[in-house]
């Protein structure tokens, strides 16, 4: 499973200091998802070689209105692994949905609004949305109950229309990070269930996989790639004397 | 009063709890126990904390490192995972919590999921971010001294 954080300068813990935690943690990889403006200076294959945990690259694209956000999702879709769009605007929602180039929409909850138009457009393009649990996890009172509530909504459109999500807490500390298990128990009780919890930490991990899969130099289109013929499925191995 | 028969004593488990905190954090048994209980009672409300119980039976914590164990019903442990979960912060200083492990008695939980010795703390000075900073090191974890904060890093980053 794989979270991802916000590391310095975008939150007071460096990336390494996150990854160290989330390795301890039983994760298996962070996503670096350093807004656009504070991008994260550290060597990733150094941490990563160092904890042993995978350290993906990547970004959240946060600009005021929908055509600077293109213009940032162009640039960035090159370079980084994973690209999110700073969600909890309208218009960004909309935007974001709308971009089969944007892999994730993050916190669309977040001071803005989701409905089924949007969670169709989501599930057509492939743009997970996030569920974020960093309000359920430190916010306390009010604020809380309608972060739970918003969750909730968010949830049921995404069921209803089968939309692809991913699940972080949205960490800007290692203080902020809780375990795999933690946030399932956590989810249980907010009303997802269990699996619902895994599967999107897990998709941080799927949408990494694909994305450097695409990124490489072999790959052409979906199913098609450079290179030598090599047998993708083990019962129908040629013999050797090619 | 006449303790309980055996068979019809509550089925306790005890979680084994990592804290972690900056290295200027600090909190008793106490507040540890009132913000654990304020958790459960709003997460989860008055019934269920009651039934959660999330009794502090153990605790340690010093120089932004500790543990505690802490006691639910068998039948309660993912409840009280959750409402451990959402502590976030103690007497306003923030706290990163994580249940290590379940165990069946304190002993065992001690024995299985607690480091015996705490782990030295040195405080020294670093270069971090290009600039001459005091940081406090522990096992490979450095909490870098700011102005008016703490910055997580690790030796990777001085």
């Amino acid at each position: 499973m794989y979270e991802s954080v916000h590391a310095r300068p975008d939150g007071e813990s460096t990336l390494a200091r996150q990854a160290l935690t989330a390795a301890e943690y039983g994760y298996s990889g962070v996503v670096v998802r350093n807004h656009g403006d504070r991008p994260c200076e550290a060597d990733y294959d150094e941490i990563a070689e160092t904890y042993g945990i995978d350290v993906v690259d990547g970004v959240e694209v946060r600009a005021d209105d929908p055509s600077r956000a293109s213009g940032f999702v162009g640039s960035y879709r090159e370079e980084k692994t994973v690209v999110s769009v700073h969600g909890g605007d309208t218009r960004l929602n909309r935007f974001a949905v709308e971009q089969a180039a944007v892999d994730v929409l993050a916190h669309p909850m977040d001071g803005g609004d989701f409905n089924h138009v949007l969670a169709k457009e989501a599930a057509r393009n492939g743009v997970r949305v996030e569920f974020s649990l960093a309000r359920v996890l430190r916010e306390q009172g009010g604020t809380r109950v309608r972060a739970i509530q918003d969750l909730r909504k968010l949830r049921e459109l995404v069921e209803t229309y089968d939309v692809p999500y991913v699940v972080s807490v949205d960490p800007t500390t290692h203080l902020h990070l809780r375990a795999p298990r933690d946030l399932r128990a956590v989810g249980e009780v907010i009303g997802f269930s269990d699996e619902q919890i895994a599967q999107g930490l897990r998709e941080w991990g799927r949408v990494a996989e694909r994305n450097r899969e695409r990124q490489s130099d072999r790959y052409v289109e979906p199913g098609v790639r450079l290179g030598a013929y090599e047998p993708g499925d083990e019962n129908d191995q040629p013999s050797d004397t090619e | 009063m006449k303790h309980l028969p055996k068979h019809l004593r509550p089925r306790w488990r005890y979680l084994a709890v990592r804290i972690e905190g900056w290295p200027d954090a600090a909190f008793d048994r106490g507040d540890f126990q009132r913000h654990l209980w304020y958790a459960a009672q709003n997460l989860l409300g008055d019934a269920a904390s009651a039934d959660v119980d999330l009794t502090v039976v153990r605790f340690a914590f010093a120089d932004g490192d500790g543990w505690a164990a802490v006691r639910t019903r068998r039948d309660e442990v993912d409840r009280a995972r959750a409402a451990i979960a959402t502590v976030e912060s103690i007497d306003g200083q923030p706290v990163g919590l994580r249940v290590a492990g379940v165990s069946g008695t304190v002993r065992a939980c001690e024995e299985k999921y607690i480091r015996s010795a705490p782990e030295i703390t040195t405080e020294r000075a670093v270069a971090f971010e290009g600039a001459e900073r005091t940081a406090v090191v522990r096992d490979g974890r450095a909490d870098v001294r700011l102005e008016s904060a703490f910055a997580g890093a690790t030796t990777l980053d001085l």
